[in-house]
């Protein structure tokens, strides 16, 4: 199959799931509890790395950028400059990047792993969906979860900020504080929760069809786990360019 | 013709009347024997260009064990996925129960696998689940309570001896108990096919002894329609020349086709590259001219 022919496959068979995902959630069994699980894996499971990851990106944004604001003597909006930066960009992105090694590696490594030792063969001979016991909690779990990181991983961003503003800089904290203020719009805080509800979608779609597709044994299980985290990142970039475009035009965000 | 005969003798012809209903309900007995329990009618399939079912057609007759034999790569796993569903094939049709099941859909073939168990190499049971909760699998997404399904596993496992393990992991098993807990779980809900894919593959004789001996019991003491698929001939001389029985005691006993007693519930058919070219009992197996055969079976 040519690269053209197999990328237009690929993108209708993710499609089909993700729509057979979200037709299994209308119609019973549901599995609630199983959701309930999925998002304290994904949630609370990668709680850690996406703060850490917040914290030194706010700190590192800082250290660049404030030099810069010092030389043309606006260093008193260096906090705005890191809130906006976060809000609307670095946090939903590098959180759903730091999601979609953990997490998604995750999911396509242990359903890679179920599809080559016929689980899910063995789940559909007893008459159970795989579709909607195993994709559809992932799926639902990604989508509540990583907007809720990305809330997080904006916090922590900004107190990282805070810190290397005032610790190495010397700037007050209230004067940071008020800056961050003032350049947050309620317009910014819902484009920074809408794209990490795509991205959860993104990630854990691909994931899914990925650990599914599998062929190969173990090697194969190898395979699609890696290809499940490349193609998600870049996935999330590309549709990120897109997204912030059509939130900027639906809220008039960007405009001089 | 009854009205007219009850003017002149009653008491013949209600015993011929009598006679009529009695044939009437053999009749409906009867019939629910003549539908195979599986049936294969020219039946294509094709993984790219490669042929992996060409014109295979067969039948399973109800209560009846299809020992399918064959290389690995001929097909035999391939037959028992499309039985259940699993693949489509390219053309032909496929029957279970009478029932055409060849162009049914994911939903509607998960009726048609409430009759079927199936038992897959190595087990293939849930690595998360304990050994308890992979038996009660089809149970507890059933809905059906604990009580009941406790009651049911235990008898399982009962089944294949393996009560003792109900809390184990799967990782903490040997193959051949890993397998024993795949046909408990294949056997809840008491389905009247069974499809064994190669069960006994890499277990010592002993264990392997075993599984057939379940495959035995199920096919004579449960009545249940089978299809075991194997490439080892120990396997086949269990199956085809020993049956199960149930002593005074209550003790199941395996005994040997003899003079006395032979078999006619277990028939033979044999893959190569995705076509039968063997059908029948396992005596005219070991009989034939044919030189593949010969070598299959002997080795060399």
């Amino acid at each position: 199959m040519n690269p053209l022919k197999n990328f237009l496959f690929q993108l209708q068979e993710i499609s089909l799931l993700v729509w057979r995902a979200f037709i299994g959630l209308f119609r019973k069994p549901r599995y609630f509890s199983e959701t309930i699980r999925q998002m304290d894996l994904i949630g609370v499971g990668s709680l850690p790395i996406v703060l850490l990851t917040g914290f030194f990106t706010g700190g590192v944004l800082i250290l660049q950028t404030f030099p810069t604001l010092q030389y043309y003597s606006i260093q008193n909006e260096a906090g705005r400059s890191v809130a906006t930066s976060l809000v609307r960009e670095l946090g939903p992105v590098l959180s759903a990047l730091m999601v979609s090694g953990r997490i998604g590696s995750a999911i396509s490594a242990e359903l890679g792993s179920m599809v080559v030792s016929q689980q899910i063969d063995a789940m559909r001979a007893l008459g159970t969906d795989p579709t909607r016991k195993l994709v559809s909690p992932r799926i639902l779990a990604l989508i509540f979860m990583l907007p809720l990181l990305t809330v997080a991983a904006d916090i922590f961003g900004i107190i990282g900020g805070a810190i290397v503003a005032s610790g190495l800089f010397n700037q007050e904290t209230n004067v940071f504080i008020t800056s961050v203020r003032a350049g947050i719009t309620t317009e910014d805080l819902i484009g920074g929760i809408i794209k990490p509800l795509f991205f959860g979608l993104i990630i854990g779609s691909i994931s899914c069809y990925k650990g599914l597709s599998t062929t190969g044994g173990t090697v194969g299980v190898g395979r699609s786990t890696t290809s499940a985290v490349v193609v998600s990142s870049i996935v999330v970039i590309i549709f990120d360019f897109f997204l912030s475009k059509a939130i900027q035009s639906i809220f008039d965000i960007g405009r001089i | 013709m009854l009205s007219a005969d009850l003017e002149t003798e009653p008491e013949i012809i209600a015993e011929e009347k009598l006679g009529e209903i009695a044939d009437i309900e053999n009749a409906v007995d009867d019939s629910s024997r003549i539908l195979p329990a599986i049936e294969f009618r020219d039946v294509h399939l094709s993984f790219d260009d490669k042929k992996i079912l060409n014109g295979v057609s067969f039948t399973v007759r109800r209560g009846e064990t299809k020992i399918i034999l064959g290389r690995s790569g001929g097909g035999k796993s391939t037959t028992i996925r499309l039985i259940l569903g699993l693949l489509k094939p390219d053309s032909g049709q496929i029957f279970v129960d009478g029932e055409d099941i060849t162009h049914y859909t994911e939903e509607e073939m998960m009726r048609v696998r409430q009759k079927m168990g199936m038992v897959f190499q190595e087990g293939a049971l849930f690595d998360s689940l304990s050994v308890f909760e992979n038996v009660a699998y089809r149970l507890q997404e059933q809905g059906v309570d604990e009580e009941t399904c406790e009651k049911e596993v235990r008898r399982m496992l009962q089944f294949v001896d393996l009560e003792d393990a109900i809390d184990k992991m799967p990782s903490e098993l040997s193959g051949g108990m890993r397998r024993r807990v795949g046909i408990a779980r294949a056997l809840v809900g008491d389905p009247t096919i069974v499809m064994f894919d190669e069960p006994t593959a890499g277990l010592d004789p002993p264990t392997a002894r075993t599984i057939c001996e379940l495959a035995i019991k199920l096919r004579d003491l449960e009545d249940v329609s089978s299809i075991f698929v194997t490439h080892e001939m120990n396997n086949l001389e269990y199956l085809s020349s020993e049956y199960a029985t149930v002593n005074e005691d209550g003790e199941v006993i395996y005994e040997m086709e003899g003079e006395n007693l032979c078999l006619i519930n277990t028939e033979v058919i044999m893959f190569r590259d995705g076509e039968i070219i063997f059908s029948g009992k396992d005596e005219q197996l070991r009989k034939t001219d044919d030189a593949y055969i010969r070598k299959f079976i002997r080795g060399k």
